[in-house]
């Protein structure tokens, strides 16, 4: 005999939650940066001197180097968009009843990953301007989302 | 080494800077919802539970009396024949002073994690659970102990549905 029949009052799965939460500090160089996007509405960079090289967002560290940053650029809020992608569906799954652009866009030697808008997806192309989009600063939180989203440079 | 060290670089922040708002963060939770898959056997255990039973399965080959019930013998990998219902009474194996909670606060009153052997089932054969009603000083390996349950209401068909093991004298109630 074995046994392949369960016990109806057994109860068939065990059901529970992990309690994952986190909160995430930027450090001392990503607080100066998100400060300054808060409350000034400015795009700051790094310089590294010995290796001319101007990290955007700003570093505390040259990664080439290891030399500490101290020249501190406010870079405009101006950037070229590198790459892009459209997407159609949410993080979830389910599709989108608008399609969202996200682009790499170049500033300095770095650059952001944001929001394309004021723009169809078909209209997008490598190496247009772009500029930033910021929230009005009541709504800004210090979150790369105080950037509402970049949209092309109309001449 | 680091006893050596007074004062470590960096910057500690407290509950405090969060809420003055001094340094800005990011808040963020992870959806991790998952469910278990009883079993027959454990399925059986935790009905058995529920009902204020403390079940094993027995093999009549090896003539082994295992708990928590498994639907196969360790020993002879042949299926399990019965489930026997077993005493909620048994016997510190072993045992641990606990004086700080599974998320990591420090508590005056140490909690007593032990494994007991359950009376029924076959030598070294326990579960693991904990000690009350018992000063921590007092507890030793090979006391007898019996549990303690929920009243029948409340019970869920899970471990917990034993408060836990208390002192017991053999022979009393």
């Amino acid at each position: 005999m074995t046994w392949l029949e369960r016990e109806r009052e057994a109860p068939a799965a065990w059901p529970g939650e992990l309690p994952v939460r986190n909160r995430y500090t930027f450090g001392i160089a990503g607080e100066r940066f998100f400060r300054a996007l808060k409350d000034e509405g400015r795009i700051l960079g790094s310089r590294c001197p010995r290796c001319d090289i101007l990290y955007v967002p700003a570093r505390a560290f040259c990664e080439r180097c290891l030399h500490g940053l101290e020249e501190w650029i406010d870079v405009g809020t101006r950037g070229e968009v590198s790459t892009f992608t459209v997407l159609h569906a949410n993080p979830d799954g389910s599709y989108r009843e608008t399609a969202e652009v996200i682009a790499f866009v170049r500033v300095g030697d770095g650059g952001l990953v944001h929001r394309l808008g004021e723009i169809a997806p078909e209209d997008v192309t490598i190496g247009m301007t772009v500029e930033v989009v910021l929230k009005p600063p009541a709504e800004r939180k210090g979150s790369i989302l105080d950037i509402d989203y970049f949209r092309p440079v109309r001449e | 080494m680091t006893a050596k060290i007074k004062n470590f670089p960096g910057t500690a922040l407290s509950e405090k800077d969060f809420e003055a708002g001094k340094v800005l963060f990011l808040f963020d939770q992870m959806k991790a919802e998952y469910a278990w898959d009883t079993g027959v056997a454990i399925g059986e255990y935790l009905a058995g539970l529920k009902s204020g039973v403390i079940l094993g399965a027995h093999c009549l080959h090896c003539r082994k009396t295992v708990v928590p019930p498994r639907i196969v013998c360790e020993w002879c990998y042949r299926p399990m024949q019965e489930f026997v219902p077993l005493q909620d009474t048994g016997r510190v194996n072993t045992f641990s002073l606990c004086y700080v909670t599974w998320d990591v606060r420090r508590i005056q009153e140490p909690e007593i994690p032990a494994v007991i052997e359950i009376d029924g089932a076959s030598p070294l054969h326990g579960i693991m659970h904990k000690l009350g009603e018992v000063d921590p000083k007092k507890v030793t390996i090979g006391m007898t102990v019996k549990a303690l349950w929920k009243p029948p209401e409340d019970r869920q068909g899970a471990i917990t549905d034993i408060l836990y093991f208390k002192p017991w004298k053999e022979g009393t109630r």
